[in-house]
């Protein structure tokens, strides 16, 4: 059972692939019907993880992406529908793909620790769940945004001007996927540093290691700090386009660094 | 009833008589009210665009090709023999195929053009609200418009600009999006700024704004275009508020260089300029194509788009015509299952009637019998017919070679005598002993 979504997303990926390649209408439904059975599948073992444990399974490292490739789904699912839009499935759903192994390899609910029961964890980690998928997709945008532009400046129109949405509307997209993704990741740092202030007194060593010098938490901020000067830059300084494709690329990729690398190997505080 | 299709186009006539053979002229309702009154064809669609003069009739026999074609000289009044060498007829099977390759736009002059769906449209909604069209011809356009969506969805063929301007404009709509809300700058007032300008017009776009070295013609341009006019010496201010510039002075050296466009870059706050250089010889530094943010076509780079998307349309041809090739298959065999229909209801019509006929003649036999045995007997007899009658019926349908159909249809005519029998209307006894 824990294996069914990543194989309907690892289908849902190669039929958007196909999709974006050969351009045949029928593939693309059928995509997006393998990718919302995708979802479904994995909206019932997230369900059953949390009858068995009790509690939301978002304890550890690879429940966590488990509950962000979820999330990301459902948010692209979301934006294709209302947008009419299929050509970032590709991109998307290889990403889904990849980050999906990780549970599905090692799917185990990891029992909640008492210092963990409240309602701020949650809050905490849904938050900045969400933010991810957000960043997710604009770092999926920035990423087609600099195809496309590439395409266009070298006056080489070929495979991607004629599969993608016009660089304005990726422009578009991104920015809101950033602002969207920022919000959330404001809310989700806040609430975990109002949350790890409650619990200070806790003898949990991993409570100990809540610092600033903990590499979970200074990335996490580090990457605050870049979506925050994405934001600035494109509102004082102009910094649409190109360069905001960019920097929603690099700015994503130490998210992954935190999310995956960071979160199974490097913290202290963050190993529940 | 046969379908068919008889006409000329660009690939078969001149344009002097393609002019002169126009049916739009005096309205497709008069010309399709004319071929009703001479009894040309059951029913009727007339296509009239300027590259094509078509009649789709449905008629009886062979000789409807030939009143056709007569129309067409008849009616516009020119002897036969100018137009005769120039018409094409299709028929059948191959008359829904020249539409469908019509519809499709790869019977156009630019292959995988548009409009031309939209015209056969047309000329179908003449046709139909003035009810000249009927089953065939109802169920061949609705088939050639499935045909026309399938090909521009399913393959690449309606793809690409295969205009310098269309280009300009395909590229201007993949920067920005919709245009509706972008403001142009044209320098230059000659006739490409303003062939360039009445394109980008027809966009919608927020503002057009036009400089020239002489304020008095780009006024001019400006009214043509509902724009405004600005002095030269305002040039770099209207450039710092555009999205897209279209340059096509006849000036000898560039009039954009990096070093201007890139200091109104700063107060544009780095938002995307599309820059149009359609200039011989060219108006914008080369060089400025380097800025961030700034994309720069000139003539020689839309011509060679155009180039490629006439060679990319080459290549989706062949996907065309197989979406074709499928819905002439599903249409001829609607079309002969419409045929065969009437023969096989002939036949059954014919067994049941002799199996009653000879039930009826057994009456004084069968009268001695009780009900149950009565009922039985008319059972067994009921199913020997439909036994009899299966084999043939499923052959009978699955026939698709046109000529075999005519062929069967008589062959079962004769064997059966069904056709004397739809005239009679009943059967006599005669003939019945003899099948029997």
């Amino acid at each position: 059972m824990h294996l069914l979504p990543l194989l309907l997303y690892a289908a849902a990926a190669a039929a958007y692939v196909a999709h974006f390649a050969w351009r045949d209408p029928r593939v693309g439904r059928l995509a997006t019907a393998l990718l919302a059975g995708g979802v479904l599948a994995h909206t019932f073992l997230i369900g059953m993880q949390t009858v068995q444990a009790g509690h939301a399974p978002l304890v550890g490292t690879s429940a966590a992406i488990s509950a962000f490739v979820w999330l990301l789904g459902l948010s692209y699912l979301y934006i294709e529908l209302t947008s009419d839009e299929r050509s970032m499935g590709a991109f998307v759903a290889v990403l889904l793909v990849a980050l999906d192994v990780i549970p599905a390899l090692d799917p185990a609910v990891t029992p909640r620790p008492p210092v963990l029961q409240s309602p701020l964890f949650t809050v905490h980690v849904m938050s900045l769940l969400f933010a991810y998928a957000s960043f997710a997709l604009a770092c999926v945008l920035g990423v087609t945004y600099a195809l496309l532009f590439k395409e266009i400046k070298a006056k080489q129109l070929g495979f991607f001007y004629t599969r993608l949405p016009p660089l304005a509307t990726l422009d578009l997209m991104n920015s809101r996927a950033i602002t969207v993704g920022w919000s959330f990741l404001t809310i989700g740092v806040l609430v975990g540093g109002i949350w790890a202030w409650q619990v200070k007194g806790s003898s949990d060593p991993r409570v100990q290691a809540m610092s600033l010098a903990d590499p979970k938490i200074l990335v996490a901020l580090v990457s605050w700090g870049i979506y925050s000067f994405a934001l600035f830059a494109r509102k004082a300084a102009g910094w649409s386009g190109r360069r905001a494709a960019l920097l929603s690329g690099v700015a994503f990729a130490v998210v992954l660094l935190n999310f995956v690398l960071v979160g199974y190997f490097l913290t202290a505080s963050h190993n529940f | 009833m046969r379908l068919f299709a008889v006409g000329l186009s660009h690939r078969s006539a001149p344009v002097e008589l393609r002019e002169t053979v126009d049916f739009a002229r005096k309205g497709l309702e008069h010309a399709l009210a004319e071929l009703s009154t001479r009894g040309v064809g059951r029913e009727l669609v007339v296509l009239s665009t300027c590259n094509r003069a078509e009649i789709y009739a449905v008629g009886d026999t062979e000789g409807t090709a030939e009143h056709v074609g007569r129309f067409f000289s008849e009616y516009h009044e020119i002897p036969h023999e100018h137009v005769r060498e120039h018409l094409y007829v299709h028929r059948g099977a191959d008359a829904a195929r020249h539409l469908f390759r019509v519809a499709a736009g790869l019977d156009s002059l630019v292959v995988g053009e548009p409009q031309i769906l939209g015209q056969v449209k047309a000329a179908y909604a003449v046709a139909s609200d003035g009810q000249f069209t009927a089953a065939l011809t109802n169920r061949l356009f609705h088939s050639a418009f499935t045909v026309g969506k399938r090909v521009r969805s399913e393959t690449g063929l309606g793809e690409g600009a295969v205009s310098v301007s269309y280009a300009a404009i395909a590229l201007a709509k993949k920067i920005f999006g919709d245009l509706k809300g972008r403001s142009v700058l044209i320098l230059g007032a000659g006739e490409m700024a303003k062939l360039t300008g009445i394109h980008l017009q027809a966009q919608h776009v927020k503002q057009i704004t036009i400089a020239s070295r002489t304020l008095a013609t780009a006024q001019t341009l400006a009214a043509r275009l509902d724009g405004t006019a600005v002095p030269w010496e305002r040039v770099d201010h209207a450039l710092s508020a555009a999205d897209i510039v279209v340059t096509a002075t006849g000036a000898s050296e560039p009039v954009l260089t990096r070093a201007r466009v890139d200091e109104t870059m700063r107060h544009r706050r780095n938002r995307p300029l599309f820059v149009i250089d359609i200039a011989v010889p060219r108006d914008v530094a080369a060089d400025v194509g380097q800025l961030d943010q700034v994309f720069l076509y000139n003539i020689d780079d839309l011509r060679s788009i155009v180039q490629e998307n006439l060679a990319r349309r080459g290549a989706e041809l062949a996907r065309a015509e197989a979406i074709i090739d499928e819905e002439v298959a599903k249409y001829t065999a609607w079309m002969q299952s419409r045929e065969i229909v009437p023969t096989v209801v002939a036949l059954r019509q014919r067994f049941e009637a002799i199996r009653r006929a000879e039930l009826a003649r057994l009456e004084p036999k069968l009268s001695g019998l009780p009900p149950e045995a009565r009922a039985r007997v008319d059972e067994i007899t009921r199913l020997i017919v439909e036994k009899l009658l299966l084999t043939p019926t499923e052959q009978l349908k699955a026939v698709s070679d046109e000529a075999m159909i005519v062929a069967y249809a008589d062959a079962l005519n004769r064997l059966f005598s069904l056709a004397q029998d739809k005239e009679r209307g009943e059967v006599s006894s005669e003939e019945e002993s003899e099948v029997s």
